[in-house]
């Protein structure tokens, strides 16, 4: 079995640009402390998954995506219950314990039901903080739709000019739309090139890549990523014994031991649809009209790019998505990544399981939660489910005789 | 002749079953531990070799399977035991759709395909209500063997209840029934329906299918068969040895592995042995070809034919 451990990976091929990035991503609120102690600047927390960051960017703000702590959920317990996400009850427990004190205003355009009960959270912790609450349209082709949208856009615009006290230039967003969309390629590039398999990547620090964009200065992150780049010819080439697709898992990172043991087990992502991967880089703004026109554009855009649970869209469809990502990829097999309690996906998984199953793809559910990963019982399922998958592609050549080969033997 | 051995390192007890070329279990043995040890696989092997008259020599190859399948230095590859029941139990029952693996660390569910081959599964995650774990709370609670459980549930005469979320908490809530009273028949009779229908559960997520089979120390619980039986709303197939079926599943296993290496023209003269000596391993005997709720055919491996001259 390929071990990913020993495979040379980033951090080896490009060891100083790597570790800059995933110490962000690692670390985001120290990070950025020490990003308003060196700039004097302002941060503005924003939350999963579809705020448009150019807008916070031109208005002179820094925007970064609040994340999932990695440390014990405490006073966050007496906040919200158990049966909320773990991403929920983490930003309530942030709140409480004074981890989300470096923001200086906080936005949101989801509504998700669990994540306004931790923005609820966090106006009582901090009430003192801006909140502003811009919530985009899920329906996305009625009538209107893009109307509300394009509204939502002007009324956000108000309110980070009211936050940052100045004017938000047209140009400014131009710029920064600009710079955003750069940082996007840059890192489809590097999804592309595990994509087409061209170089193996191990998906925990592709998601290193990705989280750090969500809280870095953007120009340092392209900076980085620019940097990084061209050791991407370093990196094994060796096939992988079972490529999969890595699907699911909205709003917080999987985390990134259990993707290393998931790929130690036997298995290599050639693609994902993570919010903390793919789906975050998928949609590029327009840059070729008006730039707030643009980014309603773009959010319109996104649901056809990385097809969502969470947004309502005739003619398109996540399973059919996943299903002609497989045909690209090569991926043999799909590992639903479910963060336990995240109703939009446990309410589709149902349809896209039949969905794939129909089309005899072998499906692996793994439910993920705040406190710890059972290592030893993912192994064997992932170990079995590799298993299962190399069964059955060795059935034409081990098990099943041709008609022709049975005639040659008679 | 060369052989093939499968070991199985579960958390409670250590297995190991020889089979010959054609596939039919020369031996097997079972070892208890007290905790996963290195000791009791090498005990298991042992015993497994002295009872088929072999040495380590006649092993041309071994497969581990179980929990502690990485613990087993001697084998020469590691199955999950997800695949080695699977196996197992397709070798033990020819047909089988559905295999319920109850171990002492761990509970699944297996579906079958029609070619015989693993489909789907699952596992229980994160928590022990479902396992032979359960039982081994309620027999030190009720201070009796967990042998004698399944006949002192069959004695039960009045319902009583437990809630089954947690098998820690199970033991508690034992107390406080015998506290209350509660006759260790009736105590032991509701642990039995709490840990069937976390299984009816677990077997929801693959879909019932027919027929089916339980696997692991569990299945020789008569009184546990019976009510999962009952909740499933469907007949248990029995199994002489259900604890062996991952060990055999694993010799199987090694037996594939093996004979992938050997030049063509011996793995065809295996089969054909195979084929002739009527061993049931691979082929479908005493099946009346409608097995499963689709009742479509149970497909046969066809063999070629080997020319001789």
């Amino acid at each position: 079995m390929l071990k990913t451990k020993t495979a040379p990976s980033l951090r080896d091929v490009a060891p100083k640009a790597f570790a800059s990035l995933k110490l962000a991503a690692d670390e985001p609120i120290a990070y950025l402390e020490n990003w308003k102690r060196e700039t004097g600047g302002r941060v503005i927390g924003t939350f999963p998954m579809n705020f448009p960051v150019e807008l916070a960017h031109a208005a002179g703000l820094h925007p970064a995506i609040v994340q999932e702590s990695q440390t014990p959920i405490t006073e966050g317990r007496g906040l919200l219950p158990e049966f909320y996400c773990s991403y929920s009850r983490s930003v309530a427990d942030q709140a409480a314990t004074g981890e989300l004190d470096v923001f200086d205003a906080f936005v949101l355009a989801d509504h998700c039901v669990q994540l306004l009960g931790a923005i609820d959270v966090v106006r009582w912790a901090k009430p003192e903080t801006p909140n502003h609450f811009a919530q985009f349209i899920s329906s996305m082709d009625d009538p209107w739709s893009a109307g509300q949208v394009r509204d939502k856009i002007d009324a956000l615009r108000t309110e980070l000019e009211e936050v940052s006290g100045a004017k938000i230039h047209p140009d400014s967003v131009s710029r920064s739309i600009a710079l955003y969309n750069t940082d996007r390629e840059l890192l489809r590039e590097i999804f592309s090139a595990r994509r087409d398999r061209s170089v193996r990547i191990p998906a925990s620090e592709l998601q290193a890549l990705i989280k750090s964009s969500m809280v870095m200065d953007i120009e340092d992150h392209i900076r980085l990523l620019r940097a990084l780049i061209p050791s991407l010819g370093e990196l094994e080439t060796e096939k992988p014994p079972v490529p999969v697709h890595l699907s699911g898992h909205f709003c917080a990172p999987v985390k990134p031991e259990l993707l290393d043991t998931i790929e130690d087990a036997g298995v290599i992502a050639v693609d994902d649809d993570l919010y903390h991967g793919w789906r975050l880089i998928a949609t590029d703004v327009p840059e070729d009209e008006d730039p707030f026109d643009a980014l309603a554009q773009w959010y319109l855009d996104r649901n056809k790019s990385a097809p969502c649970a969470t947004r309502v869209q005739r003619n398109v469809d996540w399973d059919d998505y996943l299903i002609d990502g497989l045909q690209t990829t090569g991926a043999v097999g799909v590992i639903v990544l479910m963060a336990k309690f995240c109703e939009p996906l446990m309410l589709y998984y149902p349809e896209l399981r039949k969905a794939l199953e129909e089309r005899e793809v072998p499906v692996l559910m793994i439910e993920t939660e705040h406190e710890g990963v059972p290592a030893e019982s993912i192994r064997t399922r992932v170990e079995a489910f590799v298993e299962r998958v190399s069964q059955t592609r060795a059935m034409p050549n081990s098990n099943h005789i041709t008609a022709q080969q049975e005639v040659d033997n008679a | 002749m060369w052989h093939t051995l499968g070991v199985d390192l579960g958390s409670t007890t250590a297995k190991a079953v020889v089979v010959a070329p054609d596939g039919r279990p020369v031996s097997s043995s079972i070892v208890q531990m007290g905790a996963v040890s290195k000791k009791g696989v090498e005990r298991a092997i042992a015993a497994a070799l002295e009872d088929g008259g072999l040495t380590r020599g006649d092993i041309v190859r071994t497969v581990s399977t179980g929990y502690g399948r990485r613990l087993v230095e001697l084998a020469d590859r590691s199955f999950t035991e997800i695949s080695c029941h699977a196996r197992g139990a397709v070798a033990m029952m020819p047909g089988v759709r559905l295999v319920i693996d109850i171990g002492g660390q761990d509970s699944k569910a297996i579906a079958i395909g029609q070619d015989g081959l693993l489909d789907r599964f699952a596992i229980n995650d994160r928590c022990a209500s479902g396992t032979g774990r359960f039982f081994d709370v309620l027999s030190r609670a009720l201070e009796v063997e967990v042998t004698d459980i399944s006949d002192l549930a069959a004695a039960t005469s009045h319902e009583a209840e437990v809630s089954g979320m947690c098998a820690t908490f199970a033991e508690t809530e034992v107390i406080s029934l015998l506290a209350q009273d509660v006759a260790p028949a009736d105590i032991s009779a509701a642990v039995m329906r709490s840990v069937a229908s976390r299984t009816v559960g677990l077997v929801a997520q693959v879909r019932k299918n027919t027929p089916v089979v339980m696997t692991g120390g569990v299945a020789q619980n008569a009184s546990f068969v019976a009510e999962l039986s009952r909740q499933l709303d469907l007949s248990i197939g029995h199994l002489d040895e259900p604890q062996i079926a991952g060990a055999l599943g694993a010799a199987l296993i090694a037996r594939d592995d093996y004979l992938s290496t050997v030049p063509d023209d011996e793995r065809m003269q295996t089969e054909w042995d195979r084929q002739r000596s009527g061993s049931p391993i691979e082929s479908c005997q005493d099946c009346d070809g409608a097995a499963g709720d689709d009742r479509g055919p149970v497909p046969v491996t066809l063999m070629p034919t080997v020319t001789r001259v």
